[in-house]
């Protein structure tokens, strides 16, 4: 019966549409109560943090703990740190290995800058008062060399390719210096990944002459007074902006306030405050991408082109 | 044998609290014990736990640079876990010698993560890369040296006190199984011990008692038996003597009657005949015209028949004594009239102004004796006994003193003493005897008699006497009495 078919077949429809609305429903009910629930209610997001070594590989991670720490449980978030032993590797490896975002040293942040596009959120203040670090050329104090014309034929400790203290300043004092090609006035040149390294090297007669950044110098000598005694400094760079958090630009925003957010107000919160103590900072102030003009600026006067600069260590 | 059982008791519960508290104490060191066995083989585990990883780091460190290279994180976390269980064995020995060997392993740790690290990090010509992996994998093999070292070291120590902790835990074993079989042993000992004590206590005891009741009366128990019972075997000898005393007792009276029945019959038998010689003699003696010498003989008939009836009387009343008809006595009235009775024996016939003996008689009453329940006339008969028998002590001259006095225990004492010649000791103890005399003409009843009527007063009566110096006679009576007849 034809009348009966179409009952049928209304029924079956109705039925249908009943179970589409229904599921419709849910499943904006359920976005909608993600959207409303505080962070770290719903399962927390994941973050990749790279990090590059300013002291050893170990050393460096466990300092930057305590900090991803108190960042994940203000941002709601869980953070995986990972380590990378060059700093070119950093910038190569960011989109491939899944990194959010990154503490990049002044260079490796202008280099991301301009070929990632990354984003910097905050950076360190030191208890100084300096958010800003110096490079540094140093040489054994009782080493003959006090100028560029007595390092020929010397052992050169750079950090690495992509590094300001550890490499631009280097190159910037050579063309000073009208040292034309490193490779064939030293008798050696080395990166040894970290500044710890480089002033270790040189002080223990690994290398004649080294640089690396003043805050790492510093802090070895708080705790090695021969560092000061020992070494000699030739140089000092302008300054630079120290390590900062940088992101992907296409991280949500929202988590990136946030994160910029916990950074900024740590030292406001007394949680917050034992972690700077601990990490060495005295608070967060926000960073920026004009931040790295100094960094431009010193890479221009000795004829880098960031964007097109080969970053790889030899 | 109280203080005895509670000692005892005290032992058992003593055995029971300290061998509890020990067995709990044993359980409690063999279980620290094991515990630290296991915490030693734990420790061994730690090392080689610690090994392991530091050869994974050195393994990883090789692999550097090669196509089966790990990603630099998990080779730092392999290097982390190395660093932690380094880290673990500082956490676990406190001996200052220990932790300044294991404080100098951490500095080789740490340096070792240093060189890693900077293995990982350095770019440069082959050879200083090289020389920087050499000197990182050699500061990796001292460090797997150290260990070895220290694993060496103390796998002996951990061995010897491994070793140690096992020998403990069997030394106690040893304990508890000895405890637990010798302590029984023990109690079952001091158990037998006091048993046997006991039932030799006892055994001695029931064989007294079946002496006793076979009729051995002198059996004493000689053994020296312990605490209660000694007492209880000094209850029954006193049982035995008092039971030795009655039997005695009885058959005396069962004696005394027989004797009685004897006199009772032999006095009818004779009495009635002898009156009929006497009435004879005198008849004869009196209408015969006879020479005074017949006369004296018929005289000394008639006084011999005097003298078998007087016997016969004595017989009675040794055998049957008459009861007592009890009324309440002036004793130092009927001690006066008793003496003034004795007084006429001393009467000179041939000359009455001059007694046969010089003889004081000295009264020594108590006022405060009071009257006593006793037959006047039986208590005259023992007071005129023994007073005629200390005149007849005296040998011409002397002093008989006749004492009374309260006694304590609701008793009065009446002693007659003499300066006479006094007894033998070999007398002394027969002169109660029945016809036991010392005189020529006595019947020995006299002193048998006083006794035998002191003995129905419920009285006693004692002697002591010195030869040369005198004899005392002890009379005690009890004031208050249940005679026949009259009560107080």
């Amino acid at each position: 019966m034809p009348g009966k078919s179409y009952h049928n077949c209304s029924m079956f429809f109705a039925v249908c549409l009943f179970f589409l609305l229904a599921t419709g429903c849910g499943d904006q009910q359920q976005h909608e109560k993600k959207a409303n629930e505080p962070p770290g209610a719903a399962q927390s997001q994941k973050l990749k943090i790279g990090l590059i070594s300013e002291y050893d590989i170990f050393s460096q991670k466990k300092s930057y703990e305590p900090l991803a720490a108190y960042l994940a449980k203000k941002t709601g978030t869980t953070i995986e740190l990972s380590m990378f032993s060059r700093y070119g590797n950093l910038i190569d490896n960011f989109a491939p290995n899944g990194l959010d975002g990154a503490f990049f040293g002044s260079f490796a942040a202008a280099l991301a800058i301009r070929k990632l596009a990354i984003q910097p959120l905050a950076r360190p203040e030191y208890p100084n008062g300096a958010s800003t670090y110096h490079g540094l050329i140093f040489v054994r104090k009782d080493s003959p060399i006090r100028e560029g014309a007595d390092m020929r034929g010397k052992r050169f400790a750079l950090v690495d390719k992509a590094s300001t203290a550890g490499w631009l300043l280097p190159m910037h004092y050579f063309k000073e210096n009208a040292i034309e090609d490193y490779r064939t006035f030293f008798s050696e040149t080395y990166f040894t990944g970290t500044h710890e390294d480089a002033v270790y090297d040189v002080l223990h007669g690994k290398a004649d002459i080294g640089a690396a950044k003043n805050t790492v110098f510093d802090h070895l000598a708080e705790s090695d007074s021969k560092v000061r005694e020992e070494l000699q400094i030739l140089e000092i760079s302008p300054e630079m902006p120290a390590n900062a958090l940088a992101v992907r630009r296409d991280l949500d925003e929202s988590l990136k306030q946030k994160l910029k957010n916990a950074l900024l107000r740590m030292d406001q919160d007394p949680e917050g405050k034992t972690v700077l103590r601990a990490f060495g900072a005295g608070k967060f102030i926000a960073a920026t991408p004009k931040d790295y003009d100094p960094v431009f600026d010193y890479a221009d006067k000795i004829g880098l082109d960031p964007a097109t600069y080969d970053y790889i260590n030899e | 044998m109280k203080k005895k059982v509670f000692i005892a008791l005290l032992v058992l519960v003593f055995c029971f609290f300290s061998g509890g508290i020990y067995i709990a104490r044993s359980i409690d060191e063999v279980i620290t014990g094991l515990e630290n066995v296991i915490t030693l083989h734990q420790v061994e585990f730690l090392r080689k736990d610690l090994q392991n990883k530091i050869s994974v780091v050195q393994t990883d460190l090789l692999l550097k640079d090669s196509p089966h290279a790990l990603p630099i994180d998990l080779f730092m976390a392999h290097a982390t876990e190395m660093e932690k269980a380094a880290h673990v064995c500082i956490t676990c020995h406190h001996t200052d010698e220990v932790l300044k060997t294991l404080y100098h392993f951490q500095d080789q740790i740490d340096r070792y993560m240093q060189m890693l690290s900077r293995v990982y990090t350095i770019r440069g010509e082959k050879e200083r890369v090289d020389q920087e992996k050499n000197g990182a994998f050699a500061q990796g093999e001292a460090a797997l040296a150290e260990v070895e070292k220290i694993v060496i070291t103390s796998s002996e120590k951990i061995s010897n006190r491994i070793t140690l902790a096992r020998n403990n835990i069997a030394e106690t074993e040893h304990l508890l199984f000895f405890l637990i079989s010798a302590g029984p042993l023990f109690l079952i000992l001091i158990a037998y011990v006091f048993l046997n004590k006991f039932t030799t206590s006892v055994e001695a005891l029931v064989d007294a008692t079946r002496k006793i009741q076979q009729g051995d009366l002198r059996y004493r128990v000689q053994e020296k038996l312990p605490d209660e019972f000694a007492m209880l075997a000094s209850a029954f000898n006193e049982m035995a003597n008092s039971l030795k005393d009655q039997c005695q007792h009885m058959q005396q009276t069962e004696r005394l009657a027989v004797v009685g029945e004897l006199a009772v019959g032999l006095a009818h038998e004779v009495k009635n005949p002898l009156a009929g010689i006497k009435v004879s003699i005198e008849v004869l003696a009196n209408e015969l015209t006879l020479e005074q010498e017949d006369k004296e003989v018929f005289l000394r008939i008639i006084n011999e028949i005097h003298r078998i009836e007087s016997l016969l009387k004595s017989l009675l009343s040794y055998a049957r004594p008459s009861g007592p008809a009890p009324v309440s006595l002036d004793l130092h009235q009927l001690l006066d009239t008793t003496i003034k009775s004795a007084g006429y024996s001393l009467v000179n016939p041939a000359n009455a102004a001059k007694p046969l003996k010089e003889i004081e008689i000295v009264k020594n009453f108590s006022p405060e004796v009071p009257h006593v329940v006793a037959d006047q006339g039986q208590m005259q008969q023992v007071f005129l006994n023994l007073m005629l028998n200390a005149i007849d002590a005296i040998p011409a001259k002397g002093v008989i003193t006749i004492t009374t006095q309260k006694e304590s225990n609701a008793a009065t004492q009446i002693i007659i003493a003499d300066t006479g010649k006094g007894i033998s000791p070999e007398n002394l103890s027969k002169i109660f005897n029945p016809f036991f005399t010392t005189k020529p003409k006595g019947t020995g009843l006299g002193l048998a008699i006083c006794k035998r009527l002191i003995e129905l007063h419920n009285g006693t009566i004692h002697v002591s006497s010195t030869p040369g110096e005198g004899t005392t006679f002890y009379i005690t009576l009890p004031e208050k009495q249940q005679l026949q007849g009259v009560s107080q």
